[in-house]
């Protein structure tokens, strides 16, 4: 009776292990099934438009410049602040009650929903103040709010969103020097910051890096921030043409869309109802998050052998 | 003590100015120590910040609502008056119990589902399978964790709605339910299934984390003991490793009370309160989560009442993730207190 069970019980583990990799697999192998005939060489490199005939639909170019420019600026402004932080809890925080308090903050904004991230970056950015990162809403009287969608607004937001991963990430990469290091770097006489700058930053390049990484995935991944901060448009709204160097501020400043949010769009669920562009736009979004994870392996790998 | 003395031995030297090594300006390495304080601040400071902008975006639903907001229906209907309502007269009394419950089950659900099969893939990963095996879950575990929720959102729309309206809805149900809602494909149970493949690979994450806690001599002294390896695993290793995977489970019902895109996309869009009453159709009832009803309603939100509404359900949500968040806390510390005790 008991043999049963356990049989049971096991055949049950190595059912849900196959599930697991069905599952995994399937979900690529339906995508490039559906997306495969949307690929070609000009979906790839034209702007969208937003039409009902489908020959008309136009490719990707904007939307994966918009993943690309949101992706950058929101990792460059996580980036330093995450170091920051790491480095304060690391090397700087003593054991009170400030400090555990920043670690509880840290791990409840690791638990925020995406969509109410997004929902305080509309609550902030379309206050009169922060008007300059995006634009204000002029023609309607007495309202004096800014308009709160833009790349600029959506960086932040993304990077408020992955603020709290990278910090635990580079955390545990500047945990992990070695305390010798420190110690011979201040018998040398450097200060606590050269120290750090010098020393303990360097050895934890790999970590930092493999945070960089999983941060821009989760960036490239995210739409409810991208619907709710940089709008339901898939056009670049600023002055054409966008990619111009002399129109980088407004591009900026203006809508747009990211790949996760020309999906969205053109989804049955969206407005655009072209299901075979999504599903095109679905393979090239999950090609490049697939070469991501493969980067980061590989970082972890090297960086593990060399441990050894 | 050894430290201090370090530091105090670096600025003597610092003072003598080495001519090879760094040059020091104890100008800005306080400079540079005041702007690693001022970035944790703000770190520290976020969070707070998200929580007071979002409750005062929606006082007025609070005030005005009450305990109602919690306790009655009709969010659907409320939005539509909100709508038209003339702008001196608008609409602050909402009722989210619909959006709720509708949260609720779609997470517990995923949650029935995933916590086992997680579990048991875990349990595969980590005791029963080695070599390229092993490499190949873990890498299937991982891609699915990375993929999209817009990607999930877009197959589930398009494989298992098509699916659900297709198979196992007829057309009598319909004509029934008509009086109460319309039955599509969109569903709570294509929200289930959705969420259910987006929360396991945390699932599977974190109990993989828990079970490699568990010491080996656990295992070790079980065999000895003369017990099957299985038994060790469902008897020693599973138990030992409960409180991780509590903390795992926890985590993984906090995404799946966030989740927005996919919900929306799959779960029907529509505020229904589902009743058990309908038997299995309360399986198929359209639902609204809280998450989803902020990305659906969200073309509105130029209207101050709705606006307000929807800060007000980013303010549920936001209680209720913290709360989980927080229990996780509680149950590590608990676990890590335990094993520093053995």
């Amino acid at each position: 009776m008991n043999k049963i069970r356990d049989s049971l019980q096991q055949s049950f583990a190595w059912l849900s292990a196959l599930i697991t990799i069905v599952a995994c697999f399937s979900i690529i192998v339906f995508l490039f099934l559906k997306g495969y005939k949307a690929i070609s060489f000009e979906f790839l490199t034209t702007n969208p438009n937003p039409t009902f005939q489908a020959q008309e639909a136009g490719g990707i170019l904007s939307p994966m410049a918009g993943t690309f420019l949101i992706t950058i600026i929101g990792i460059l402004i996580a980036l330093p602040w995450a170091i920051a932080t790491a480095i304060y809890l690391s090397e700087y925080a003593k054991k009170n009650l400030i400090t555990s308090y920043l670690k509880i903050a840290i791990d409840v904004l690791s638990g925020v929903p995406t969509i109410v991230i997004a929902i305080f970056g509309v609550a902030l950015f379309t206050m009169p103040a922060f008007g300059f990162l995006s634009s204000m809403i002029e023609g309607i009287e007495g309202a004096n709010k800014a308009f709160g969608k833009s790349f600029f607004v959506c960086s932040m937001g993304m990077a408020v969103m992955v603020l709290p991963y990278v910090i635990k990430t580079c955390e545990e990469a500047v945990k992990a020097v070695p305390v010798s290091y420190r110690e011979a770097s201040l018998a040398l006489g450097a200060s606590k910051r050269s120290t750090i700058t010098k020393v303990v930053l360097p050895s934890a390049k790999r970590g930092i890096i493999t945070a960089v990484i999983l941060g821009m995935g989760r960036i490239i991944g995210d739409t409810a921030i991208v619907w709710l901060l940089l709008g339901g448009s898939i056009r670049m709204t600023g002055p054409q043409p966008w990619w111009h160097f002399a129109n980088w501020l407004d591009t900026l400043k203006n809508t747009g869309s990211t790949l996760t949010t020309y999906i969205f769009f053109n989804s049955p669920a969206g407005e655009g109802n072209k299901a075979e562009l999504a599903f095109g736009a679905s393979i090239v979004l999950i090609i490049i998050i697939i070469l991501l994870n493969t980067v980061a392996d590989f970082i972890g790998s090297r960086g593990a052998v060399k441990e050894e | 003590m050894e430290k201090l003395l370090i530091d105090s031995a670096a600025k003597h030297v610092n003072v003598n100015k080495n001519k090879k090594g760094f040059k020091i300006s104890p100008l800005f390495d306080s400079l540079w120590e005041f702007m690693i304080f001022l970035l944790a601040a703000m770190g520290a400071l976020l969070i707070i910040m998200i929580f007071l902008f979002i409750l005062l975006k929606s006082w007025k639903i609070f005030s005005a609502s009450g305990l109602q907001i919690i306790t009655t229906t009709g969010f659907e209907e409320q939005i539509r008056q909100a709508y038209n309502a003339p702008a001196d007269l608008p609409v602050w009394k909402f009722g989210m119990l619909s959006l709720i419950v509708g949260t609720i089950t779609t997470t517990l659900g995923a949650l029935i589902v995933a916590v086992p099969a997680g579990v048991g893939t875990a349990v595969i990963i980590c005791e029963m399978s080695s070599g390229w095996l092993k490499r190949f879950l873990e890498s299937s575990t991982r891609l699915l964790a990375a993929i999209p929720s817009v990607i999930y959102g877009l197959v589930g729309l398009m494989l298992v709605v098509p699916f659900i309206s297709g198979n196992l809805l007829t057309v009598e149900m319909q004509m029934k339910y008509l009086e109460y809602f319309q039955l599509t494909g969109n569903s709570m149970l294509a929200g289930i299934i959705i969420l259910s493949f987006m929360i396991v690979p945390m699932v599977i994450a974190l109990s993989v984390d828990a079970i490699n806690a568990v010491p080996k001599e656990y295992r070790e002294a079980s065999l000895a003991l003369g017990i099957t390896k299985w038994r060790t695993i469902t008897l020693v290793v599973i138990p030992a490793a409960k409180s991780g995977i509590l903390a795992g489970v926890i985590l993984a019902a906090g995404r799946g009370i966030g989740e927005a895109i996919a919900l929306s996309m799959v779960s029907g869009a529509s505020a229904v309160l589902p009743s058990l009453s309908h038997g299995f159709v309360f399986l198929f009832t359209p639902v609204l989560p809280l998450a989803s009803a902020i990305v659906n309603k969200s073309q509105a939100i130029s209207i101050p009442s709705i606006e307000a509404a929807l800060f007000a359900c980013g303010v549920i949500l936001l209680v209720m993730c913290s709360f989980l968040s927080i229990c996780t806390k509680i149950i590590e510390s608990v676990v890590r207190r335990r094993q520093g005790l053995e």
